[in-house]
């Protein structure tokens, strides 16, 4: 219950992550996405420039030197855009974007001076911590390259506390390890902290000498184009990467592809203060990680050791307290522990971190909206890219998504051996999301011919199964060519993924998402509403549209007031619930009375009263099952149920007995309950058919009932109505109704005590109409309360039984516990204001305007009269005959001039019951003379029908 | 092709970590194993087993259990001619969460499936009764109520895995069998579209009747 509560809490959570998938992402947003950089970067100013990159070592090696056609040096000068932001200075190069890419943390500047320069206006040179110079020269006007610089100078002052952690920072990467090592020739350098792999070994068999001409090529890049916070990317890094990064580099390479590198850096020790901070707590997260530690891939030894156990611990339970939203899905046990083999800890932490926000948005969230999502955008291209096995698939049955949301939940890693899933993983974090959908692609159209033979979703697992497990083998393997042959299933599918569906771009994925994206967010919407309406407690009274309407108004409040108050519970407080109660409940609506002192004491003891009733779990907090269930008692049709529910809403320690506080709150509920109808706000149904019996009577006496009695009764408009009368009266009822009750209450809780009250009864009798009588009764009324409170004498405990006597005693609220209280509860509408009880007013001018109701009543009325003479047989047939001419004649009206023969019957017949006409429309008293036979005649007839029987 | 072959999609559902996996594995290989790497979506397996001279095909998808993913279930379970709903005796929640499966299966999926009710882990309760959270009466109550299958099982000692199967395979409808299978549930909402009418039908006639 409680997980789906949540999961419909995050409703507003979701919206801002669709909006996060529009094309109408800002330049800001799209300038991280694509940077891979903090949330809290912006770009502060960007500007047209070259930049040349001159690291210490690179140049000065022989064989790295790049000859030109004269047989001179050359050092590369990039043409682009330099951006600005808080913590970072990032270059493009204008010719494709990706020929020089300098993400550079400022944190690494050591120092900027002015440099001369012959061909530009303004130069500046850079000089990092590293020993590298970055010669920017800036293209443009000169005051546009000065305010640039001022404000590269204000973030260098900002950055003044974060470059004093570079070292140590710079010194947990292994790139800055190789070359210390090997340029600085640094004897008894500590190699920063490695992944399990290091210890457990790395998955798959490494080439030993390919693994190190493969950190060899990583080396020459880092000396050339520099490292870790401050390097650039360019075509040679993408390669670099796309061979597979060796397994000791593999870490830094994600770490860095990812950006969680400039988060591990903007948040030193946030991962030992989470998990310090949280030490010892429990959570519904914490539990599911216990229960999956062992079962994470379990096949790699680290996972069967206590060490690699207890890093995979630590990382997924500080995710799940940083970002509770999430806590903890299954899949994440397997994606950490992939991580985990290649980086430490706290690498892995905060690359999951990224992971999960950027890479796969929404696939470990509580409703997996980013799995359904993008496994619909997957289907989106297979349709479109592969339309034959689409056909297939489609007319085959086969779900698609049975087979490849492992894929994606898990990256890869289930479903591939690991030295091969983290191949994916390099591609994955250097090119983004498109990654998954591109290999998933080329996954189908490698094994095409043999989908196409599987019957079922059985079959076809079962042929990508054997697939993924044979990657290591020839993907030609009767080819003549020994180098054909050479190739591997894994290299035939890596090409076909990254040539064949490189048309699968970012921008693609995007816009698919940003497509489906609303479906898949109704769909979960209507999916969490139909499991949480399945799973609410038995009702016996409330209706699933009621229900279904509950639960929609029950969050709408919920998340409305979330909004404005920025809490995070999916539970209802008692603020939220006095709203709540007002969109359903005549009474409980926001009015003018609220300015009331005395009135709002009574609303809100009431409501809480109510509130305190209905908390199951005495958290001070509704669920919606709670409310669900309140409400369901509340609208109990039966009178004695509700009279029990309202009297233990008072008998809080449930003796069965109230005191005389209690009496004297329930007294003041009651007061607050029926104010609406006390004030003329609403009409009860006494008041009502009063009033409609008072207009029927009117209508009776005025009209010519035989003219009403068959057709349409229209209202006469001379008929006014007294509203200010029925309001007087009603409200009076209603006050002496009060006063009764707590009379009453008194006086049958200890009958002997009754002596010199007894006068205070006639009370109830008295209708005085005066506005004094009325102020004087209620001043006396105000005395009972005063003096049953105060005096110490009076009986003070009333039972069950006594109180549904005192409330049977008396009409009005008798009627309020049957039928008021309960039609005054509008399940059905929510959020409208108005209700089955009209405003008096609008009551009156529907009344006027369609006259139905009380045309009804009058129909009702001369029926009875009608009914008593159908029974006398005779007068019901001439009734009939006469009615039929009535409606005879004003046709004959039309075509007067038609004198056709056929007609000349209806003709004598109009003239023999013409008579009838004059009779009934003039001799009224006849009629109603005539209404008092009919009883005798009806029994006789009765006698009749009997004899008839018998015979 | 001496043996007819009949094939019976089945999935298990039931909270996380009850022993949905373990029972598959006890049944597919006679085998436990404690860690297992939790299922990501759903694994599929299949066992074949002779019942009366008719072989069984048992398509088994056994699906995550934890409850975010019950919004990916229906891929599962839709057109599944079976299905094992699994709770632990010893955790009262994981029967509350059986009811809620029970209840879903019968609104939203094939309407003539089989329902097994499955309460393993009853090897705990060998060493030490008072383990028992759930008493029978009320799982066997549930069963009679929502004309389910019943049985307590160990996937650990093997204690009625066989049996729920055999019990299933028994309840199906063995001839003709594959070729309803072949178009799945798309036969069964033919059958009650044609039930729906008739009734209709009937009504119609005994109101043209009663005129």
């Amino acid at each position: 219950m409680s997980f789906f509560s949540s999961i419909r809490q995050k409703a507003p959570f979701l919206e801002r992550i669709a909006e996060s998938f529009t094309p109408t992402m800002s330049r800001d947003e799209k300038f991280r996405l694509q940077y891979k950089l903090p949330n809290e970067e912006h770009i502060v100013d960007d500007t047209n420039t070259d930049i040349t990159f001159t690291t210490p070592y690179g140049p000065h090696r022989k064989d790295e030197k790049r000859i030109n056609d004269n047989g001179a040096q050359v050092t590369y000068v990039f043409s682009g855009k330099l951006f600005l932001t808080p913590h970072f200075l990032v270059f493009r190069d204008a010719f494709d974007q990706n020929s020089c890419v300098l993400i550079l943390n400022i944190s690494t500047i050591k120092r900027v001076e002015r440099s001369p320069s012959q061909s530009y206006a303004f130069a500046l040179l850079v000089t990092l911590y590293s020993g590298t110079q970055l010669l920017i020269q800036f293209i443009g006007l000169r005051n546009r390259s000065e305010q640039f610089c001022e404000k590269l100078k204000e973030m260098l002052k900002h950055n003044i506390p974060n470059a004093k952690r570079l070292p140590e920072f710079v010194e947990s990467c292994y790139s800055d390890f190789l070359i210390q090592k090997n340029i600085l020739r640094k004897k008894d350098i500590i190699a920063p902290k490695a992944g399990l792999g290091q210890h457990f070994k790395y998955p798959g068999q490494p080439d030993i000498s390919k693994e190190k001409a493969k950190l060899r090529l990583w080396f020459e890049y880092y000396k050339e184009n520099g490292e870790n916070l401050a390097i650039i990317q360019n075509h040679t890094f993408q390669k670099l990467v796309r061979i597979g990064v060796p397994s000791r580099m593999r870490g830094e390479i994600w770490e860095l592809c990812s950006g969680s590198m400039y988060l591990r850096f903007a948040n030193p020790g946030e991962y030992g203060r989470l998990l310090e901070d949280n030490k010892g707590k429990t959570s519904q997260a914490i539990d599911e990680i216990e229960k999956d530690l062992k079962r994470s891939l379990p096949e790699y030894s680290a996972y069967q050791a206590p060490q690699g156990i207890q890093r995979l611990r630590n990382v997924l339970t500080a995710y799940s307290w940083k970002n509770p939203d999430v806590g903890y899905c299954q899949a994440m046990n397997i994606v950490c522990a992939g991580l985990l083999i290649y980086m430490s800890e706290e690498q892995a932490f905060w690359c999951l971190s990224n992971l999960c926000d950027i890479y796969a948005p929404g696939y470990y969230s509580k409703t997996m909206y980013g799995t359904l999502l993008d496994q619909r955008v997957f289907e989106a291209f297979v349709e479109d890219r592969m339309p034959v096995l689409n056909d297939y698939i489609v007319e085959h049955d086969i779900q698609l998504s049975v087979v490849s949301l492992p894929w994606f939940l898990s990256l890869f890693y289930t479903s591939m051996p690991l030295e091969y899933a983290v191949r994916i993983m390099d591609i994955f974090f250097m090119n983004g999301p498109k990654t998954l959908f591109q290999v998933a692609l080329a996954v189908l159209k490698v094994n095409g011919d043999d989908i196409l033979q599987a019957d079922d979703d059985g079959m076809f697992i079962a042929i990508v199964k054997h697939y993924f497990q044979t990657l290591h083998e020839s993907a030609h393997p009767d080819s003549p060519d020994s180098k054909y042959r050479q190739i591997t299933k894994f290299q035939e599918l890596l090409v076909t993924a990254f040539k064949e569906f490189s048309v699968i771009t970012e921008d693609m994925v995007i816009h698919e998402r940003n497509k489906y994206k609303k479906t898949i967010f109704e769909n979960i919407e209507t999916f969490v509403k139909k499991t949480q309406l399945r799973r609410m407690p038995k009702t016996f009274i409330l209706s699933d549209k009621e229900l279904s309407n509950i639960y929609d108004v029950f969050y709408q409040s919920v998340e409305t007031h979330k909004i404005s108050l920025g809490t995070g519970s999916s539970n209802m407080t008692f603020d939220v619930f006095v709203q709540f109660m007002g969109k359903f409940c005549d009474w409980a609506k926001p009015s003018r009375d609220d300015n009331d002192q005395v009135y709002k004491t009574q609303k809100q003891t009431f409501l809480r009263k109510l509130f305190n009733n209905w908390d199951s779990s005495k958290l001070g907090e509704l669920t919606v099952n709670d409310v669900v269930l309140g409400l369901d008692r509340m609208t109990s049709p039966d009178l004695l149920e509700a009279m029990n529910y309202f009297f233990s809403l008072y008998d809080e320690d449930n003796d069965g007995q109230l005191q005389k506080d209690d009496v004297l709150q329930m007294s003041e509920g009651l007061l607050f309950l029926t104010t609406p109808w006390k004030t003329g706000k609403f009409v009860d149904l006494l008041t009502k058919k009063a009033i409609e019996d008072d207009i029927a009577d009117e209508i009776v006496k005025e009209t010519s009932i035989g003219q009403q009695a068959s057709g349409e009764i229209e209202l006469p408009s001379g008929v006014t109505i007294d509203e200010e009368k029925y309001k007087a009266r009603q409200s009076e009822r209603y006050l002496t109704a009060a006063s009764s009750f707590l009379q009453r209450c008194f006086e049958y809780a200890e009958p002997l005590q009754l002596d010199k009250e007894v006068d205070l009864l006639d009370l109830s009798d008295d209708e005085g109409k005066s506005d004094e009588a009325k102020q004087a009764k209620k001043k006396k009324f105000a005395s009972i309360v005063a003096n049953a409170a105060l005096d110490p004498t009076r009986p003070t405990v009333i039972d069950l039984a006594t109180f549904r006597m005192v409330i049977l005693a008396d009409e009005t609220y008798e009627l309020f516990f049957s039928t008021t209280l309960r039609k005054s509860i509008h399940l059905e509408e929510g959020a409208d204001d108005s209700g089955n009880n009209q405003v008096l007013k609008s009551m009156f001018d529907g009344i006027i305007a369609d006259g139905r109701r009380v045309a009804e009543r009058v129909r009702r009325r001369v029926d009875s009269v009608a009914t008593n003479k159908s029974r006398a047989g005779s007068i019901e047939t001439s009734t009939t005959t006469e009615s039929i001419h009535t409606s005879e004649t004003n046709n004959k009206m039309v075509d007067l001039d038609d004198f056709t023969t056929d007609h000349l019957e209806e003709h004598e017949e109009l003239l023999q019951n013409s008579w009838l006409d004059v009779d009934e429309t003039t001799d009224q008293s006849a009629r109603q003379e005539r209404k008092i036979e009919p009883m005798s005649s009806s029994l006789s007839e009765k006698e009749q029908d009997l004899i008839e029987f018998e015979a | 092709m001496s043996n007819p072959i009949t094939s019976i999609k089945l999935v298990l559902l039931g909270e996380a970590a009850v022993g949905k996996s373990s029972i598959v594995l006890r049944f597919v290989s006679n085998d436990f194993s404690e860690n297992k790497e939790p299922t990501i979506g759903a694994a599929f397996l299949t066992q074949r087993v002779n019942i009366n001279d008719h072989t069984v095909k048992f398509e088994i998808w056994d699906t995550a259990g934890q409850e975010r993913f019950a919004s990916l279930a229906p891929m599962y379970y839709r057109n599944a001619q079976a299905a094992l709903v699994v709770y632990d005796v010893t955790k009262p929640q994981s029967f509350i969460k059986a009811r809620h499966w029970v209840k879903e299966l019968h609104e939203q999926a094939n309407k003539n499936i089989i329902i097994a009710l499955v309460g393993n882990k009853v090897d705990i309760l060998e060493e030490n009764e008072e383990e028992r959270k759930v008493e029978r009466e009320e799982a066997e109550k549930l069963a009679d109520e929502e004309g389910l299958l019943f049985f307590e099982t160990s996937a650990k000692t093997g204690t009625n895995i066989s049996e729920v199967f055999l019990g299933i395979g028994e309840k199906i409808p063995l001839k003709g069998l594959e070729n309803e299978h072949a178009n799945g549930g798309l036969n069964v909402t033919e059958d009650q579209r044609v039930n729906l009418a008739n009734t209709a039908n009937a009504s119609e006639n005994a109101s043209a009747c009663s005129c």
